[in-house]
């Protein structure tokens, strides 16, 4: 070491000289933008073209914790990653890595080196970062789960093409059809089951990128627990952002008064309330996906499970109700219909009768009750001087 | 009594204005709990039911009251039977054509078409409207009360659909009712003139002179006053008793069974939450970097090798020591492994292309020490592990045997 050391003096002079000037640099420069990269100084540690000349042979590997890591990196894809096309550097990342031989790594395995790895990307995604902070995977994470997901579990930082529109921000559509598989790398069943659902199939096999995935009811980086009580109270606002879209549910057909029908029946009022009260306490009556599903969700007409089939719907009414045990019991609860002449006819003429009843007994008595008003007013006109009426 | 006009005559014993006192809490209280369940969506309503508690409260608070107007209800009905059989009092409350005759003619005089209002015995015909819209309230709301209340019991002998139907039905009464409390009781017995009888029990002469100019003629005439001998009186209570305490019996238990017929209906059982396995991670497991395709361990040299074939290096590995040299198996993998740096490119002076160069060693001195891999800087580099380039296990024991064989060329 001390041979090298003397060799390269030069060198290593040169090097900490252009450290302290990055630093320096760096403390000025902070919070950094994703796009702008931290400043790079002239003469500054290997360009990506050095480092590739290394990494990009395949079967490349270092060993962590006993075990092989690989470090080989796809040049190519690196290049059309959207790191590559917007000229971050490895070093931008790999900020300890200042030239050969790197510093040594102290890593128990190789998830333990992407963790140490990982904070690197806050550099850059200041907000995403920091809303990762506030998700179940960080929370998990702080309890002890080291499997729990990080930024680069999701991102591979060397492959990850652009997500977002660069100007507006916005979510491209084709990135749509990428986010359940991003997920399903650690959520394989859900994924599997979310695959045949009705939203998961139009997506994998129709590539239709306004079903809904993952993140659009689970959020994105500050992901919630779905099995929170908040979070199962607020499940049918969350069904609502896109089945009261009249645009969105044009396509399919589907009505867009399931939200309006749900919170006027038994179950919604309940729910609705609560959610208004109480939003952090448990109910038991049902929101949206104790009937339909969560990631199996299926078409109600569904011939093997569609709950447009009495059979099926009462299954789900048992769940609560298990002492309905008749079918006639799931036309207690309107399905999402508004009553009319031909659906609930019971349920219209009710409606339309106090409609009218109420109007007429109302007017009735309004207009007794003003002629009497009537005559009291006139009675002291024109009695003032006589006998007071009571 | 002095003076004729403020002598008082007794309208309501006590037990009736207890009766009513009852019946306006607990319909007040049905009001008041009920409607924001109604206006569900209504911030008042949302607010209210804050304050109450939780839905959850306040629907125990709606069939709390409800329970006792189901019992204020069996009361009356006592009673009524009790004025009937024992009393055999006249049926002052029962409507009749003369009502509505009385309805016209208090209307006509309202709007001047009539010098004098018409006369009124014990109940005027507003006051019968009132009584039997709640009677007619009371049966509506009891009915779909029931039916909400017992679903899955109603649906046994009914259609399904009459459940929403009489949650329209309740709903749409309980607006009549409350809107009809305001308009017609309120202006009747409060703004009109405020009629304290139902407090005091008392009217005053000139108040029945008033208002109920007809059953002061029946007082003041003995109509009114029906006094049966004692001796009929014990008679018939000895009948009736016994006759209402069944009749008591069996509305209690009806209000009981009413209360009480189902369990899962308004309290639910407890919710099963699906217990779902989220982790399952995909194999392999995807990371940052590219991993070998098949395990690193195994990865024979890339086919780039132009000095030997992988075959005869993979196999060499378990063959005798003397069969690896440079030119069958070392030279290779150092070109694979190690020749980007140290290759032409000599990285710390140090460049494995070929046998000679690769025996001159590098900047610091020779890295090959043939018959001694241990002290060979290259197998100390390598077995220290992190080096870039950096050789598995299998191919560090190769260099090691080709070493420690003297590292041959040929």
């Amino acid at each position: 070491m001390s041979n090298w050391f003397r060799a390269n003096r030069a060198q290593v002079g040169l090097v900490g000289l252009v450290l302290g000037v990055v630093i320096l640099l760096a403390l000025m420069t902070l919070p950094a933008t994703p796009v702008a990269a931290a400043p790079r100084v002239q003469g500054e540690p290997p360009s990506d073209d050095t480092c590739l000349a290394c990494h990009q042979q395949e079967g490349m590997t270092a060993q962590i914790g006993g075990q092989p890591l690989p470090i080989t990196i796809n040049a190519e894809k690196f290049s059309s990653s959207v790191h590559g096309t917007e000229k971050i550097a490895c070093v931008d990342c790999h900020t300890n890595i200042t030239g050969f031989p790197h510093p040594q790594v102290i890593a128990s395995s190789q998830r333990d080196f992407s963790l140490q790895l990982y904070p690197t990307c806050q550099q850059c995604h200041v907000e995403q970062y920091a809303k990762t902070l506030d998700s179940v995977h960080q929370r998990a994470f702080a309890a002890g789960n080291k499997n729990a997901a990080v930024c680069t579990d999701c991102h591979n930082p060397h492959t990850q093409t652009r997500l977002t529109d660069k100007n507006t921000g916005k979510l491209l559509l084709g990135a749509r059809l990428v986010i359940p598989q991003t997920c399903a790398k650690c959520h394989s069943t859900i994924y599997d089951t979310y695959k045949k659902s009705v939203h998961g199939a139009a997506l994998t096999q129709e590539g239709n990128q306004y079903v809904p995935t993952c993140i659009d009811c689970h959020g994105v980086h500050n992901i919630q627990s779905p099995t929170t009580n908040s979070f199962r109270n607020s499940i049918p606002f969350l069904c609502a952002n896109c089945h009261t879209n009249e645009a969105l549910m044009k396509q399919y057909g589907l009505s867009t008064n399931v939200l309006n029908t749900y919170v006027a029946d038994f179950h919604g009022t309940t729910v609705k309330m609560f959610e208004e009260n109480f939003p952090d306490q448990p109910t038991n009556k049902p929101v949206c996906t104790d009937c339909h599903g969560t990631h199996d969700i299926f078409k109600v007409d569904d011939p093997n499970a569609g709950i447009a089939f009495k059979k099926n719907l009462l299954v789900k009414c048992q769940q609560c109700h298990p002492n309905a045990t008749t079918t006639t019991f799931t036309d207690a609860w309107l399905s999402h219909y508004e009553p009319s002449p031909r659906v609930f006819p019971l349920v219209y003429f009710v409606n339309l009768f106090y409609k009218i009843f109420i109007p007429a007994v109302l007017g009735g008595m309004l207009v007794f009750v003003l002629s009497d008003v009537y005559r009291r007013f006139m009675a002291r006109g024109t009695q003032r001087k006589g006998a007071e009426q009571k | 009594m002095s003076d004729p006009l403020t002598r008082t005559y007794e309208r309501f014993p006590l037990a009736r204005r207890i009766e009513h006192l009852v019946m306006l809490l607990s319909f007040t209280t049905l009001a008041m709990t009920g409607l924001p369940q109604k206006f569900s969506s209504s911030s008042i309503s949302i607010a209210f039911v804050s304050i109450l508690g939780g839905i959850e409260s306040l629907r125990t608070i709606h069939h709390t009251a409800a329970i006792v107007m189901m019992l204020g209800t069996a009361w009356h009905l006592l009673v009524f039977g009790y004025l009937a059989y024992v009393r055999r009092t006249r049926f002052t409350m029962l409507p009749s054509l003369q009502d509505a005759k009385d309805a016209w003619l208090a209307f006509m005089y309202n709007i001047g078409r009539l010098k004098t209002p018409p006369q009124m015995g014990r109940y005027t015909f507003e006051e019968k409207m009132e009584y039997w819209a709640f009677v007619w309230g009371t049966i509506i709301m009891g009915a779909t009360g029931f039916m909400m209340w017992n679903p899955i019991s109603t649906v046994k002998l009914l259609p399904g659909e009459v459940i929403p139907a009489a949650k329209a039905a309740h709903g749409g009464e309980a607006l009549l009712a409350v809107l009809a409390i305001i308009i017609w009781h309120l202006y009747g017995v409060h703004i009109k003139r405020f009629n304290k009888s139902m407090w005091t029990g008392k009217m005053t002469e000139e108040e029945m002179l008033h208002e109920h100019p007809l059953e002061l003629a029946d007082i003041k005439s003995g109509i009114a006053d029906r006094s049966e001998d004692p001796a009929t009186l014990r008679k018939r209570r000895s009948v009736y008793f016994p006759v209402a305490a069944v009749l008591a019996l069996f509305m209690l238990g009806g209000v009981y069974g009413f209360v009480s017929a189902e369990k899962t209906a308004l309290t639910t059982t407890e919710r099963q939450v699906p217990t779902v396995v989220v982790f399952v991670p995909q194999t392999p497991t995807s990371a940052p970097t590219l991993t070998p395709t098949v395990p690193a361990t195994e990865t024979p040299l890339p086919t780039s090798t132009s000095s030997a074939p992988q075959t005869t290096t993979d196999t060499t590995s378990v063959a005798p020591a003397s069969a690896l040299t440079w030119d069958n198996a070392i030279g290779g993998l150092f070109q694979t492994k190690c020749g980007t740096c140290h290759g032409a490119a000599a990285t710390a002076g140090l460049n494995l292309s070929t046998y000679a160069d690769a025996m001159k060693g590098a900047n610091s001195g020779p890295v090959i020490i043939p018959g001694d891999a241990a002290n060979s800087l290259i197998v100390q580099k390598q077995q220290a592990g992190g080096h870039p380039g950096q050789l598995t296990p299998e191919e560090i024991a190769q260099v090691v045997e080709w070493i420690n064989a003297g590292a041959l060329e040929k």
